[in-house]
């Protein structure tokens, strides 16, 4: 901080707690630095649109405070706040013409209708909504609502961008165009953008940071890899879909931990001891026909229990006296020739087991 | 084929039953407009005393429509957005006139206007609601204001907050977002709220009698008309009042179903 005179965090949230009753938020500490884009990850229920509630100005919190590039915002109203939020199910005013609903904001500011009308020009080319102008948005399909939603929010030129679940309702096509044109919007504008979302993918695809919540609360913050590849506890882990997730019994020996679970005995290089869950990525996972000589200091041979067409990527399952899942291509499930019922070898690194 | 002949006797009872029910309010409608020939229901309508009677009852009906919406939207929108303390109770003392027999909330606002400390302190600024057309009106909004108060309530609940959350987001004032777009999402159940309301006013007998009394030319709607003058035999004026009201009533309910139906597109 001190190299960086002036360095602050554009949006810094500081133990804010807010219940709505069904929906609560419970002491959540969040810094979203400038220009970043914010993935927040959570079930459904999980209090991710009250956060940006919160955030947006909409409910004041109950305790805590929120700052935006170091000024106390807790208890500006939203229009001060100069902070636009995009819900799911658009939001977008149906009384009004797509034109009147993207220029409804910049109307309410004091600049001239030439500037107005340059403004919402450069947005509804960038997104390509210039040819709906004179419809109605309840006759519009869900991917044109959300980019007009997007516009409309967008097109103040606010500090922050609220979204919330952008993607979820639309189908796989539409959402694919979405979400490159949420990343040019990121990149063109630089806009600091806040997303949440219960899919992890969207994380991956589109997240510089990510936190994910559950129950109102902040259960983990780090970059999208870090928790995809560490996650610090059960729910986590289950909730990005680590399948290969195994409880037992660890001894320390000699800096690597042995972990005996159902009468096998896996090896991490990181040092835990006692009743323990550890979790191994299905791509982690090498398949091969014949045992190999490596490194991998874990390595079982098992039948093939299940095998998961995905597409482009095959999803194996096999009994190795705990169930193991991995993950290979097409290419060389084809290649090796596998089926149901065969017996393979599943080897893993000693570094690839993770202690949850 | 033995379906395709079987005759369902509840479908024949049902559709008999409804039948009988609409001929029955068909034969009503009849009978009054028809008891007098059009040239004597000519010679009545534009008669002094039933032009007075039409002038006065819209007069008052438009006033109190207009006082209706204006304490039925806040407290409309109050009951459909917020929670507050005594939230229940108030909403329950809100509709206890549509319950309330319309004579019994006259005696009230008689009793109110007439003999309390505040009746009279409101008398003495010369507002006087007893026995003039200021007690009409204030008689058909209290009668009728639970109508508007309900559908302009049903009619917030319906809009999500969200929108206006959006427009506080994009710079509105709180009464901003409220006026440009909850307001205008509004405007099909506050026609319709209107619309039933004035034409409810209209009618309004039992309630604008008790508090101002039924006095020719002077208190005289269209339903206090139909009254004096079916009491003392004038029949064709009694006729002519009746006819206007059941014009003003289809009238109404015809506007009423269309942006009623209108009013569920959003």
């Amino acid at each position: 901080m001190e190299d960086l005179p002036g360095y602050f965090n554009m949006i810094r949230i500081e133990n804010i707690s807010k219940n709505l009753g069904e929906f609560f938020l419970n002491d959540v500490t969040l810094d979203i630095e400038k220009g970043e884009y914010f993935v927040v990850l959570g079930p459904t229920g999980a209090g991710k649109t009250i956060l940006l509630e919160a955030i947006a100005g909409i409910y004041s919190p109950d305790r805590g405070k929120i700052l935006m590039d170091g000024r106390d915002i807790t208890n500006i109203p939203p229009r001060s706040r100069n902070i636009s939020m995009v819900y799911q199910d658009y939001m977008l005013f149906p009384h009004l013409t797509v034109e009147k609903n993207i220029s409804f904001g910049l109307k309410l500011k004091k600049i001239t209708t030439k500037e107005i009308k340059k403004k919402i020009d450069g947005i509804s080319r960038m997104l390509n909504v210039r040819h709906l102008f004179h419809r109605f948005p309840g006759t519009l399909s869900g991917g044109e609502k959300q980019r007009i939603a997007i516009a409309r929010a967008v097109v103040t030129e606010p500090k922050a961008l609220l979204l919330d679940e952008p993607l979820s309702a639309l189908d796989a096509q539409t959402r694919e165009g979405l979400r490159y044109e949420l990343k040019k919007i990121h990149s063109v504008t630089g806009i600091t953008i806040i997303h949440v979302t219960h899919n992890f993918e969207e994380v991956f695809s589109l997240g510089d940071s990510v936190a994910v919540m559950n129950e109102g609360k902040i259960i983990q913050v780090g970059n999208p890899d870090d928790v995809f590849r560490r996650p610090n506890c059960e729910f986590i882990a289950n909730f990005v879909g680590v399948e290969n997730l195994f409880k037992g019994r660890s001894t320390v020996n000699n800096g690597t931990s042995d972990i005996t679970i159902n009468g096998i005995k896996i090896v991490s290089t990181a040092c835990n001891s006692g009743d323990s869950v550890v979790s191994i990525r299905p791509e982690d996972i090498l398949v091969s026909g014949n045992k190999i000589e490596s490194s991998a200091r874990n390595s079982f041979s098992g039948k093939i229990t299940d095998v998961i067409d995905k597409g482009a990527i095959i999803k194996i399952v096999a009994d190795c006296g705990i169930p193991i899942s991995a993950i290979i291509t097409r290419r060389s499930f084809d290649d090796m020739g596998l089926s149901r019922g065969m017996s393979a070898y599943f080897t893993f690194k000693a570094s690839d087991v993770h202690f949850i | 084929m033995m379906a395709g002949k079987r005759i369902s006797t509840i479908k024949v009872i049902s559709i008999v039953v409804s039948l009988f029910l609409a001929l029955f309010i068909l034969v009503q409608i009849i009978c009054v407009v028809t008891h007098t020939t059009f040239p004597a229901l000519i010679t009545s309508i534009t008669s002094k005393e039933m032009q007075f009677a039409i002038e006065l009852s819209l007069i008052t009906s438009v006033a109190s429509t207009i006082l209706c919406i204006i304490i039925s939207i806040p407290s409309a929108y109050a009951l459909a957005r917020y929670d507050f303390f005594g939230k229940n109770l108030i909403s329950t003392m809100l509709d206890a006139p549509l319950a309330l027999p319309p004579l019994v909330a006259g005696v009230g606002l008689l009793i109110l206007f007439g003999t309390t400390s505040f009746g009279k302190a409101l008398a003495e600024v010369g507002i006087v609601f007893v026995f003039t057309p200021l007690g009409i009106i204030i008689a058909q909004f209290f009668v009728n204001v639970p109508f508007m108060f309900r559908i302009m309530r049903g009619t917030f609940q319906g809009i999500n907050p969200r929108y206006e959350h959006v427009a506080k987001t994009l710079g509105c004032t709180d009464a901003k977002a409220f006026w440009r777009v909850t307001l205008p999402l509004a405007k099909n159940g506050l026609l319709a709220g209107s619309i039933i309301t004035w034409s409810k006013g209209i009618g309004e007998f039992g309630g604008a009698l008790m508090v101002a009394g039924a006095t020719r030319m002077k208190t005289e709607t269209l339903p206090i008309s139909l009254y004096l003058n079916m009491s003392c035999g004038e029949l064709d004026l009694a006729i002519a009042a009746a006819t206007i009201l059941i014009l003003i009533s289809l009238g109404s309910l015809f506007i009423f179903e269309r942006y009623g139906g209108f009013a569920r597109v959003f």
